[in-house]
């Protein structure tokens, strides 16, 4: 045995590469990071921000496919608009601007902590961006209801 | 073809802050140049209108830009999540070569559509 007894625990490695803050220190295994049983505040935003993130890129593959009626032609995509304009889907818009917001505001905390900085103020970072994003998010709302 | 996985992982994680950084930026301008400068129809903009904004070269590059960081951010995260899987060795090598063909193709089908409707303005 020989070296600090720092250096011999297992991901050692991995905690001194750079990169998101949960492959810095122990825990609960990265693959069970859906279940919010026993986490702080850390780990509920973490799970949170993969679960916009896979709704994110979802919605980017629905977009693409969406955007290709306008490849169809005029009429259809005037079909396409009088169906989601229906305050039904309006809300599916109020609900990805959430997700858009908490994946950008979280993003910019995770990014921050993650590459070292103001790595001791992660819950102010994240009252912070709820107090930005909040307003944003009712902005958006009454924007996108507001334009029927 | 990355290298040692420390430095696969410092180099993931970079492209992924960087694309992020990136996407900081080009989707702020797509979601108000896009939706919310356009009065009527939740934000939307008609079969002209599109058209009219694609036309704009600034516009076009950006919206090119747009869909190469949102492609790499939104590729590189899923590939975070499914090697947090914890996949088999054979699974594993299946991963980086498959989103490297998913991102190939969704950012081709992306630029044919902006370039098709560019053309059509």
């Amino acid at each position: 045995m020989s070296g600090s007894p720092a250096a011999e625990l297992p991901g050692t490695a991995d905690r001194a590469a750079p990169g998101p803050v949960h492959h810095k220190g122990p825990g609960p295994a990265p693959s069970g990071w859906l279940d919010p049983r026993g986490r702080g505040l850390g780990g509920r935003t973490f799970a949170l921000h993969r679960i916009t993130g896979i709704a994110l890129l979802v919605y980017l593959y629905v977009h693409l496919g969406v955007l290709s009626m306008l490849l169809i032609g005029r009429s259809a995509w005037g079909d396409f608009l009088s169906v989601v304009t229906a305050k039904g889907f309006l809300a599916f818009d109020v609900v990805l601007m959430f997700g858009l917001l908490f994946h950008a505001f979280n993003g910019i905390r995770v990014a921050l902590v993650g590459s070292g900085v103001a790595v001791s103020h992660q819950r102010a970072l994240f009252w912070a961006a709820t107090v930005i994003g909040a307003p944003l998010l009712v902005y958006a709302a009454l924007h996108v209801f507001g334009g029927t | 073809m990355l290298g040692h996985p420390s430095n696969r992982t410092a180099r993931v994680w970079r492209w992924t802050v960087g694309s992020g950084v990136a996407l900081l930026v080009l989707a702020t301008v797509h979601m108000i140049a896009q939706h919310f400068v356009v009065g009527g129809t939740g934000g939307l903009r008609t079969y002209q209108q599109v058209l009219d904004y694609l036309a704009n070269p600034v516009i076009f590059v950006l919206e090119c830009g747009f869909l190469f960081a949102v492609t790499i951010h939104g590729l590189l995260g899923l590939r975070g999540i499914l090697l947090d899987l914890s996949p088999g060795p054979r699974l594993r090598q299946w991963i980086d070569p498959g989103l490297w063909v998913l991102g190939t193709l969704t950012i081709s089908y992306g630029l044919v559509l902006l370039i098709t409707l560019a053309i059509r303005a």
